[in-house]
C-alpha cells in the first residue's frame, strides 16, 4: 500500500501550509512528512471516480453541472462534497 | 562611514534628543506588568504564534463553480447561491483543547482570494493581469509597501509553498487552479468591471496618475468594500437561524409582487429575502459540517476530558445552527460564528465585534447567578477569542494588507460608555474583558474605551493597568465628542442623542453609528447596542497631504517619477497665501476625481457583490427587505475622505511660512533645489532606513545644504504649543472638515472627514521627497493624525495635549494622538493615576482619542536587531496593535524614533 503524507490523512489537523498536528498523537508534525501506518486518507479529488485528468495539479471534475464541466484539482479536501465517490 | 543627520546635528552642537522630561534607564526596561493566559489558551497561543498566514482555494473555488452555473439568475439570488455553496464546502478543521471555534479557511490563519473583486495583483508580476493592474496604479503602492520579514508572514517563496500577495503562502498544488479561477473573473470582478466604467469620469487620466504616484494609497470599491464597521449580532441571538428563515419567508409572503408605493426597488424585496434565505442554509451547513467534525473527533479521542469537550462543541454547534443561544457559551460561539461568516462573505477589515461586554451580558449575568459558569471560565473564553481574533487574516494586496493594514484586521471591542439612558454602562463582564487583554495580551481584539466622565474610577484605573503591559490597549475615544459628531452627521437619517449612546469603534478608529435592540433571556428584557450603519472609512482613500504639497511646489509634477499628476498651475507662489490657496486647488481635485472613481467601483460592486449576510445582521435591512445596496441599513451618510501626514504637512506649511514668506532668509526656488537634493542627503531607500535620524549624508555633498536644513529642522513645529504651528492645524482642520460636504457618495449623501493613518505614513513617506520641515526624502511621515513627528515635541506632554486640541474634533469621525512613554515613567499605582490625569486631561480638553506606546526604545532598536527573540513584542501603531515583528520597516523606525516621555 502507499504510504501516505500526513496532509493527505484524516488524522492530521493542517497548522498552515507547512505543517499541521497529528490528532492522535497531538504532535506538531510537517505536512508532507510520512504518516503512519494505518492513518485514515482524507477524502480529495484525486481519489473520486468524478475527477478526470492527467494534468499534475488540474483536472475537470465530471459530476458538476456546468456546461463545460468545470475545473477541478486532484488536492483539493472533499469531505465536504456531496458528489464525492470514493474509488 | 557617511555621517547621519544625528551626527551631523550632534557637531553642530544641536541634539537630536527624542526623550523628553527626564533621562531613560540605560538598561532596557521591561514592561512593569506580564500576565499569563490559562494553559490551555497559552497552548493554542503557542500554535498560533507558530502559524504562518496560509491561503487556500476552496472558497473561491466552490463559490465561482456555483456562481457561474446561474448566469441568467437575478443579481442577489446568484450572489446568494454561491455564497451558499463555498459555505457549505468549507472544510472545517478543529483543534484540541478549543471551547470555541469555526475558522475563515482549514488553517489556523486561513483566508482566501476573492477574485470576483479583484484578481491582478496577485498574479505573477510578468502577467498580464498584473501589469494591467501596474498600470491602473491599482499595484504601484505594492512597490512601496513592505511587511515585516517575521511573525507569520510568508514574504518569499519556499519549499513547497508560494508566496502570494507578499504576505501568504499557498500550497504549490493549488496553484494553478488559483490562477485558472482568477482568469475566470477576467473583466468580471468588481476592479475590472469597475475600471471599465470609472474610465468615463472626465479627469481619469489624472486619478490613475494619483494612484501611480501615491497621492492617494488605494481604491476603494474592491479592494475592501466592507468593514470598518461594528457588527451587530442582534438577530441571530435573539432569534437564531432559523427564527430568520422564518422571518424571511413570511416576508416573502408579503412582498411578492408589490412595489408598496416604491417604483425603483420595491420588488426587489422579494429577491433579497429569497438569497437571505439561501445564504443563511449555507451557515447552517457550515455550522453542522463543523458540528459533524467534533464528532468525529469525540470517536477518535480517547482522553474523556476532551471526549467530552468534543462532544459538547457538538451539541452547541447543532444548536446555534438553528436556534438563539441559551448560555453564555453557546452566545459565544453564535457570535464567533456570524463573525467569521461575515468577514468570508467579502474582504473585510476592520469588522469590530463592538460591545460584546454588553451583548454578552444577559447570559453572563443569568449564567454566573445560576452557577452555570464561574469568572474564571469566562475570562479562560474571552482569552480564547483573543486568540481566533488575531488569528483572523485578511486577503488582500501587498499595498492594502502591508501598506496600510500592517496585517492587521481590527476586530476592536469597545468597553464603557453609556447606556440607552444616558448611565454608565460599564459592567461586570467588561471588567474581565480588560483582565482578559491583559492575562492573554494579543493585537486582537484591540480595545477601545469609550471615555465619558461618569465611568468608574475602579474602571479607569484597572484600563490603565492593562495599558502598562505594554498592549497598546485600551485607546481612549471621548464619547461626548463623538455622540456630538454622529448627530451632525446622521441627524438626517433619524439618529438623537439617545441612539448615538449606542456607539463604539469601528475599525480602529471610526466613530460609527449603531442602535438599541430588545433582547429577551428567559423572559428579561435587555437593550444591546449593535451596529447599524454602513461601512465607515469607504470612499476616499488616504490622500498623502505631505505628497500633494510637493506637487504643488513643483508645478504638478511629481519629483520621484517626473510625472505630470496634475495640469500645471503655472503660479509663482509669492504669498503665503498663494501657496495655500493652489494646495487647496490640487486637494480639491484629487478628492473630486476619488470621489467619482471610487462611487462607480462601489456601484459595480452593489450590482453584483452585495452583502447579503452582513445586511441581514443590520438593522432594519429584515424589516424593510433592503439590503446594504438599496439603502436597507439604517444609517447610510458613512462614506469618507482619508488624509495622511497631517502632522508633516503642518510642520511643513510653518517652515515655508517662517523661512519663506516672513523671514525671507531664502526664497521658494532655493527651498525647492534643497528639497530635490534632499539637503545633500542620500535617499532612505539607499540605506534602508526610513527614521530621520539614520539618514546619511551624500559622499559628494558639500554641506551647502546644512545651514538650510538645521534652520527647516528649527522651525516651528506641532505638538508644543505653539499657536505659530498650531494655527496652522486649526486652518487645515476648519478648511477640511467643511470641504467634504462638498463631495457625495453613491448613496446620495456627503462625506465627512476620516483621520486615522493607519500604516500609510510608512508607505507614502516612503513614495516623498523631503519637505520643507526637513523630513527627508523616502522617510516616514508622522504617525497618525495628531502624534507628533519624532523628537519635535520637547514642551513635556501637556504642550502636546494643548496643540491636538487647538481645534474641533467633533468635526471629523476621528483623529489620532500616539505618545510613547518610557516603561519607568508611570511604574506603581502613582504612575498609573498619573497616566489616568494626563488622559482625562485630553479628554476634558475635547480630545478624541489618545493611547499609549509603554516601551522602552532600547527594546524597540534591539528587537529590530535580533527579531527572533521578540516574536510576542506588540507595539501600538496609529488605532491599532500589532506584533512588532509583522509590521514593515519604514513603520518600526519612526515608532523607535518617536520622542520617549520619561515622565508624565
Ligand atoms: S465530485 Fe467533488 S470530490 Fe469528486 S471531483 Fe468533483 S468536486 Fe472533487
Amino acid at each position: 500500500m502507499e504510504k501516505l503524507t500526513y496532509r493527505d490523512t484524516r488524522n492530521y489537523a493542517p497548522i498552515d501550509v507547512t505543517k499541521g498536528m497529528d490528532l492522535l498523537t497531538r504532535e506538531i508534525v510537517m505536512a508532507d512528512a510520512e504518516a503512519p501506518e494505518g492513518y485514515e486518507p482524507i477524502p480529495k479529488c484525486k481519489l473520486c471516480t468524478n475527477f478526470t485528468g492527467t494534468d499534475t495539479f488540474m483536472g475537470t471534475c465530471e459530476a458538476s453541472m456546468n456546461e463545460p464541466k468545470f475545473i477541478a484539482y486532484p488536492d483539493m479536501v472533499a469531505t465536504t462534497c456531496e458528489m464525492y465517490q470514493a474509488m | 562611514m557617511a555621517k547621519t543627520l544625528k551626527s551631523v546635528l550632534a557637531d553642530a552642537g544641536i541634539p537630536m534628543d527624542f526623550e523628553s522630561g527626564g533621562q531613560a534607564p540605560e538598561t532596557l526596561t521591561d514592561r512593569e506588568i506580564t500576565r499569563e493566559p490559562h494553559p490551555r489558551v497559552q497552548k493554542l497561543k503557542d500554535i498560533f504564534m507558530e502559524s504562518l498566514s496560509s491561503a487556500s482555494n476552496e472558497f473561491p473555488y466552490w463559490y465561482t463553480r456555483e456562481y457561474m452555473l446561474h448566469d441568467s439568475e437575478v443579481p442577489v439570488i446568484r450572489r446568494a447561491k454561491a455564497l451558499k455553496s463555498a459555505f457549505s464546502h468549507s472544510t472545517p478543521v478543529i483543534f484540541p483543547g478549543e471551547l470555541l471555534t469555526m475558522r475563515k479557511a482549514p488553517y489556523v490563519r486561513g483566508s482566501f482570494p476573492m477574485p470576483w473583486l479583484s484578481e491582478g495583483f496577485y498574479m505573477a508580476k510578468e502577467d498580464e493581469f498584473y501589469q494591467e493592474a501596474l498600470k491602473r496604479g491599482s499595484a504601484s503602492v505594492d512597490e512601496h509597501s513592505k511587511f515585516g520579514q517575521g511573525g507569520g508572514n510568508v514574504p518569499q517563496s519556499f519549499g513547497k509553498v508560494i508566496s502570494i500577495a507578499g504576505k501568504f503562502g499557498i500550497r504549490q498544488e493549488e496553484v494553478p487552479a488559483l490562477l485558472k479561477l482568477a482568469k475566470l473573473w477576467f473583466g468580471k470582478s468588481v476592479d475590472d468591471l469597475g475600471n471599465k466604467y470609472e474610465q468615463m469620469v472626465p479627469g481619469y487620466e489624472t486619478k490613475e496618475k494619483i494612484m501611480r504616484n501615491i497621492v492617494c494609497m488605494f481604491d476603494s470599491g474592491f479592494t475592501l468594500p466592507q468593514g470598518r464597521e461594528v457588527i451587530n449580532y442582534y438577530y441571530p441571538l435573539e432569534y437564531g437561524f432559523d427564527g430568520i428563515i422564518k422571518i424571511a419567508k413570511e416576508m416573502k409572503a408579503k412582498v411578492a409582487g408589490r412595489a408598496d408605493g416604491d417604483g425603483m426597488v420595491g420588488m426587489n424585496r422579494l429577491y433579497n429575502y429569497e438569497a437571505v434565505i439561501h445564504v443563511i442554509e449555507g451557515v447552517q451547513n457550515w455550522i453542522l459540517n463543523y458540528a459533524k467534525e467534533a464528532a468525529r473527533l469525540e470517536a477518535l479521542e480517547t482522553c474523556a476530558r476532551q471526549k467530552k469537550e468534543y462532544r459538547e462543541m457538538a451539541e452547541r454547534l447543532e444548536w446555534i445552527a438553528h436556534n438563539p443561544p441559551r448560555t453564555f457559551i453557546e452566545a459565544f460561539q453564535m457570535i464567533e460564528t456570524v463573525h467569521i461568516a461575515a468577514l468570508n462573505e467579502d474582504a473585510i477589515s476592520g469588522l469590530a465585534p463592538g460591545r460584546i461586554g454588553q451583548v454578552l451580558y444577559p447570559y453572563f449575568e443569568q449564567d454566573i447567578a445560576a452557577g452555570r459558569i464561574t469568572e474564571d471560565e469566562v475570562i479562560e473564553l474571552l482569552e480564547l477569542d483573543r486568540v481566533y481574533k488575531t488569528s483572523i487574516d485578511c486577503f488582500a494586496s501587498v499595498g492594502v494588507v502591508g501598506g496600510v493594514l500592517s496585517g492587521n484586521t481590527f476586530n476592536t471591542v469597545s468597553i464603557g460608555g453609556l447606556d440607552k439612558n444616558g448611565r454608565s454602562a460599564v459592567n461586570r463582564l467588561e471588567y474581565l474583558i480588560l483582565e482578559a487583554g491583559a492575562t492573554n495580551a494579543m493585537p486582537q481584539s484591540t480595545l477601545a474605551l469609550l471615555y465619558d466622565e461618569k465611568l468608574p474610577e475602579d474602571f479607569l484605573m484597572l484600563a490603565m493597568e492593562v495599558i502598562k503591559t505594554g498592549a497598546g490597549y485600551p485607546a481612549f475615544m471621548n464619547t461626548p465628542i463623538a455622540q456630538e459628531f454622529l448627530v451632525n452627521q446622521y441627524g438626517h437619517e433619524g439618529m438623537d442623542s439617545e441612539e448615538a449612546r449606542a456607539w463604539a469603534i469601528g475599525g480602529c478608529l471610526e466613530t460609527s453609528p449603531c442602535t438599541w435592540k430588545p433582547l429577551h433571556l428567559n423572559g428579561r428584557e435587555y437593550w444591546i447596542p449593535g451596529g447599524a450603519g454602513q461601512p465607515t472609512s469607504v470612499g476616499v482613500h488616504f490622500v498623502s497631504m505631505p505628497k500633494v504639497l510637493e506637487l504643488t511646489l513643483f508645478n504638478g509634477i511629481d519629483q520621484n517619477t517626473g510625472e505630470k499628476v496634475y495640469e500645471p498651475h503655472n503660479r509663482s507662489l509669492d504669498t503665503y497665501e498663494a501657496l495655500e490657496e493652489q494646495f487647496k486647488k490640487y486637494w480639491k481635485e484629487t478628492v473630486g476625481v476619488l470621489t467619482l472613481t471610487n462611487n462607480i467601483q462601489h456601484d459595480i460592486w452593489r450590482k453584483n457583490n452585495m452583502a447579503i449576510f452582513s445586511s441581514l445582521l443590520k438593522p432594519d435591512c429584515l424589516d424593510n427587505g433592503h439590503l446594504i445596496n438599496e439603502l436597507g441599513y439604517r444609517y447610510n451618510a458613512t462614506f469618507n475622505v482619508e488624509s495622511t501626514g497631517t502632522i508633516t504637512f503642518v510642520n511643513s506649511m510653518a517652515a515655508l511660512k517662517k523661512m519663506v514668506y516672513e523671514d525671507r532668509e531664502l526664497n521658494l526656488e532655493e527651498m525647492k533645489t534643497a528639497l530635490k537634493e534632499n539637503f545633500g542627503f542620500r535617499d532612505a531607500h539607499e540605506i534602508n532606513s526610513f527614521s530621520l535620524a539614520d539618514q546619511e549624508k551624500r559622499d559628494d555633498s558639500d554641506n551647502r545644504w546644512d545651514k538650510l536644513h538645521f534652520k527647516a529642522l528649527q522651525s516651528p513645529k506641532y505638538g508644543n504649543d505653539d499657536h505659530y504651528a498650531d494655527s496652522i492645524l486649526l486652518e487645515w482642520e476648519n478648511f477640511f472638515c467643511p470641504d467634504c460636504k462638498n463631495y457625495e457618495s453613491l448613496y446620495g449623501h456627503t462625506m465627512y472627514p476620516c483621520q486615522i493613518s493607519v500604516s500609510t505614513h510608512g508607505a507614502m513617506g516612503s513614495a516623498t521627497i523631503a519637505s520643507p520641515d526637513g523630513r527627508l526624502s523616502g522617510t516616514t511621515f508622522a504617525d497618525a493624525s495628531l502624534s507628533a513627528y519624532p523628537g519635535t515635541d520637547k514642551n513635556g506632554p501637556f504642550a502636546l495635549l494643548n496643540s491636538a486640541t487647538v481645534w474641533d474634533h467633533s468635526m471629523s469621525q476621528n483623529c489620532q494622538l500616539n505618545i510613547k512613554v518610557h516603561p519607568s515613567a508611570i511604574n506603581g499605582h502613582e504612575g498609573a493615576k498619573k497616566l489616568l490625569d494626563l488622559t482625562r486631561a485630553y479628554m476634558r480638553k475635547g480630545g478624541f482619542h489618545i493611547q499609549y506606546n509603554i516601551v522602552d526604545s532600547k527594546v524597540l532598536k534591539a528587537a529590530q536587531e535580533h527579531p527572533e527573540n521578540y516574536r510576542d513584542l506588540m507595539v501600538r501603531v496609529a488605532g491599532f496593535t500589532q506584533y512588532w515583528v509583522e509590521i514593515g520597516k519604514g513603520v518600526q523606525d519612526e515608532l523607535i524614533a518617536r520622542t520617549e516621555y520619561e515622565g508624565v
